[in-house]
């Protein structure tokens, strides 16, 4: 089964999934909670990068790479998420243009 | 597979990361348990644990590979520990007088300062892909908590946000970049990809891999063009917090930055030391202009980041060891220094609170001749004005430079430090000879030791520490030939 | 076309879909409804590389665990949507064509990857077919990487501290239920017998 699906599909799911995850964060430069999401995206587009070199390759070093970025993604989100929420208590607001207390 | 916890005492090299992670839950433990506020005691005992540990680092002379090659302790991984180990400690006791005013009086500041720390240390000793991610998350994620630690302030939670949604992206860049190299190679560990990469040559995965791992490191070390966030979030985070991001995290994020092209990316120098000039030099340029409209010395000081940073790159890219030991050197005086100069921002302190405008430390020397003297030693020094120390830091790396036949990039380094020493010598003009308008109140005890020891550092770094520390830099970068 | 081939195209097509929905669509709550239909294809797409166990680590950690919470999060925080929308045409066209060109770099790279067999060869840890894929990754977690798993564990520990530092309030007058001493509350300190003459009231 594995050897019918090239390791340059998998590549280039990941390639684009990863262009729209940058994609996303530069375009919605506003709204904070879609920004979070496309980190999310990333990091979906590096685990695929990483079980499609793991079949590749044959070996599980991938795999464990990638069940170390799972873990810490979901980290990352929980305190993404906490800040977002903190700051969206002082503001009243998640956009990030609405920064100009400081200059950007 | 035998796993190595089983065995204590192959752990040797690992002891000094052993006893500051356990240090740090046992600390986080009695924080919870405690009825009453404890904050400043466990202060007090996280200092005491940095020096504690700074100490094993020196004194636990084992060096070698340990669990299964994911970690390395090597002369290059010790000295760059104690340099980290020190800053954060210092920044640890700048913080103890402003603590409440920042809201940093909770016990989770200090404990999550010992985290972060851990995980720098974990950076700097990673010789594994995976174990160099792990640290470095660790780190910054302590690091976003606590730039957004002061949860009532508006400035505060944005630079938290800011330094967030950056720091992930680098973390995504720097991961995309490890998956190609790991593609390409078939291996995590850095020696073995140095193998892989010397025995089947070079690609364009591996360029690829290469370019985007160096993005999201140079993101770490706030270099050009990744260092939009660095001004935002060290204006916004509360000074102790910026103090402590300026120090710390950075030297251990360069101490990474070498390992990875060093060990790892050897074969293919000629690749990455293109980018490392690039960046160099975009960061030095950059810094020394941008720095000169700038009013808040928050916002100052983190353009003066951007551009040591620079200047310590021109030192790596001479992709020699003398270029190593010039980073090492540069890297140890740019933390005394940075440290010294936040003990100054902190004690100036008003009746209605801190200041951080220039324009009002005007005629500081006359009501604090202490602060502002050893506040002008150390834009001197920044300068790179001999003898002080920064003079010596900048010259190491130029000479590596100049050996490396990098002549012009050692112009532009020369010329941008030259630039920048136009709003080092503003702040100056400012405190000596402009009519002082605020009163400003004594500054508390460790703060003036802190000032006294890092302004005497400076002041006789060619008599005093000069030779031991470009000795111990050498050694270092030994290491890693 | 094979059926694991017709598969792959499936779940690869409808997870970049749903990644573009994610970016793209107007309102959040939509967004965390296309980021758990991505995270679904991504799974599927793992089980056809053969990573079973990270497949249903997928599902039961992000769609189950982050996605939930992103959804919580957006439902709590009372956001205008509409306001947010404000300048994302704005920059649509210069950001299109920078992302069409990383895009493109991006995919030329991914096809032209060629594992050499050299590297193939001197793979670090084979992927052994004998046993299943979880238990060939537990033989590894605890033993050669038992470092990393113990880090991975302390960033653990820092997430639930910075959630809980930055926001937990404790509140003061909070009522609070104490079981304890409810169940070993006695008869005496709650009823007390009256007597009441007749005709007076208490």
């Amino acid at each position: 089964m594995e050897a019918q699906i090239g390791l340059g599909n998998f590549l280039t799911v990941g390639a684009i999934l990863f262009t729209i995850g940058v994609f996303g964060i530069f375009l919605n430069r506003k709204n904070v909670i879609v920004i979070l999401m496309s980190i999310e995206l990333l990091l979906l587009a590096v685990n695929i990068n990483f079980v499609g070199f793991s079949m590749a390759l044959d070996d599980l070093a991938g795999q464990v790479f990638a069940l170390l970025v799972l873990t810490v993604a979901a980290a990352e989100a929980a305190i993404g998420l906490a800040i977002l929420v903190v700051y969206y208590r002082n503001r009243g607001s998640i956009a990030v243009d609405d920064i100009n207390m400081m200059k950007g | 597979m035998i796993s190595d916890v089983t065995d204590f005492a192959s752990l040797a090299p690992a002891y000094p990361e052993l006893a500051l992670a356990i240090g740090a839950i046992v600390l986080l433990m009695i924080g919870v348990f405690t009825k009453s506020n404890s904050a400043n005691m466990i202060m007090g005992v996280a200092i005491g644990l940095l020096a504690a540990v700074t100490v094993l680092v020196i004194i636990q002379t084992e060096s070698g590979l340990v669990f299964n090659g994911g970690f390395i302790q090597d002369e290059f991984a010790r000295y760059m520990k104690v340099v980290v180990l020190v800053g954060s400690a210092l920044t640890l006791v700048l913080s103890v007088s402003s603590a409440a005013e920042h809201a940093l009086n909770k016990f989770e500041y200090p404990v999550l300062i010992l985290l972060a720390t851990l995980g720098m240390m974990m950076m700097i000793s990673a010789n594994d892909l995976i174990s160099l991610y792990v640290g470095l998350e660790l780190q910054a994620l302590a690091l976003y908590v606590v730039a957004a630690m002061k949860r009532d302030s508006g400035r505060a939670t944005e630079a938290g946000l800011k330094y967030f949604v950056l720091g992930a992206l680098s973390s995504g860049m720097f991961l995309y970049g490890a998956s190609l190299v790991y593609g390409f190679t078939g291996q995590t560990q850095l020696d073995e990809i140095t193998r892989m990469i010397s025995l089947g040559g070079s690609g364009i995965g591996l360029t690829f891999g290469l370019v985007f791992i160096l993005a999201g490191l140079a993101f770490k070390i706030s270099a050009v063009p990744f260092h939009m966030w660095t001004p935002d979030v060290y204006e916004g985070a509360p000074t102790p917090v910026t103090a402590f991001f300026a120090a710390a995290p950075k030297v251990a994020a360069m101490a990474l930055f070498v390992r990875v092209v060093y060990s790892s990316f050897e074969p293919i120098a000629r690749d990455w030391q293109q980018i490392v000039i690039f960046i160099s030099i975009a960061s030095m340029v950059l810094a020394a202009f941008a720095g000169i409209g700038q009013s808040n010395i928050k916002r100052l000081i983190a353009y003066s980041s951007i551009g040591n940073v620079g200047f310590a790159l021109v030192g790596l890219s001479a992709a020699s060891e003398v270029g190593v030991q010039g980073v090492a050197v540069y890297m140890a005086i740019y933390m005394v220094m940075t440290v010294g100069l936040f003990a100054c921002v902190l004690s100036l302190k008003t009746d209605n609170g801190y200041v951080e405008a220039i324009a009002d430390l005007a005629g500081l020397s006359r009501g604090r001749p202490f602060v502002a003297g050893i506040m002008a030693i150390l834009l001197f020094s920044m300068i790179g004005l001999p003898p002080l120390a920064g003079f010596f830091a900048k010259w190491h790396v130029f000479i590596a430079a100049i050996e490396a036949q990098l002549y012009v990039l050692a112009v532009i380094g020369v010329v941008a430090s030259a630039i920048s020493a136009f709003y080092y010598l503003k702040i100056i003009r400012t405190m000596y000879f402009d009519e002082p308008i605020l009163q400003f109140s004594a500054a508390p005890g460790e703060l003036r030791l802190v000032m006294g020891v890092t302004g005497f550092l400076v002041l006789s770094y060619y008599v005093t520490v000069g030779a031991p520390l470009a000795d111990m830099a050498s050694v270092a970068a030994k290491s890693l030939f | 076309m094979t059926l694991p081939l017709f598969f792959f195209y499936l779940f690869s097509a409808t997870c970049i879909g749903a990644a573009v929905m994610v970016i793209s669509s107007r309102n959040p709550v939509h967004s965390v409804l296309f980021l758990i239909l991505a995270f679904v294809n991504a799974a599927g797409i793992f089980l056809l590389a053969g990573a079973e166990f990270l497949a249903m680590i997928l599902i039961v950690v992000y769609v189950g665990a982050v996605a939930v919470l992103f959804l919580f999060v957006v439902m709590m925080l009372d956001v205008d949507f509409a306001e947010l929308r404000k300048g994302f045409l704005q920059h649509l066209p210069i950001g299109m064509l920078i992302g069409l060109i990383f895009l493109i770099e991006l995919v030329l790279v991914a096809v032209g990857f060629v594992v050499s067999p050299q590297v193939a060869a001197e793979s670090v840890l084979p992927i052994n077919d004998t046993i299943s894929n979880t238990r060939a990754l537990g033989q590894v977690l605890y033993t050669r990487y038992v470092y990393l798993f113990q880090a991975a564990g302390l960033v653990l520990l820092v997430a639930m501290i910075g959630a809980i530092v930055l926001t937990l309030r404790h509140r003061k007058n909070i009522k609070r239920q104490d079981i304890g001493r409810q169940v070993g509350r006695k008869r005496s300190e709650a009823v007390k017998t009256v007597k009441v003459e007749s005709g007076k009231g208490l």
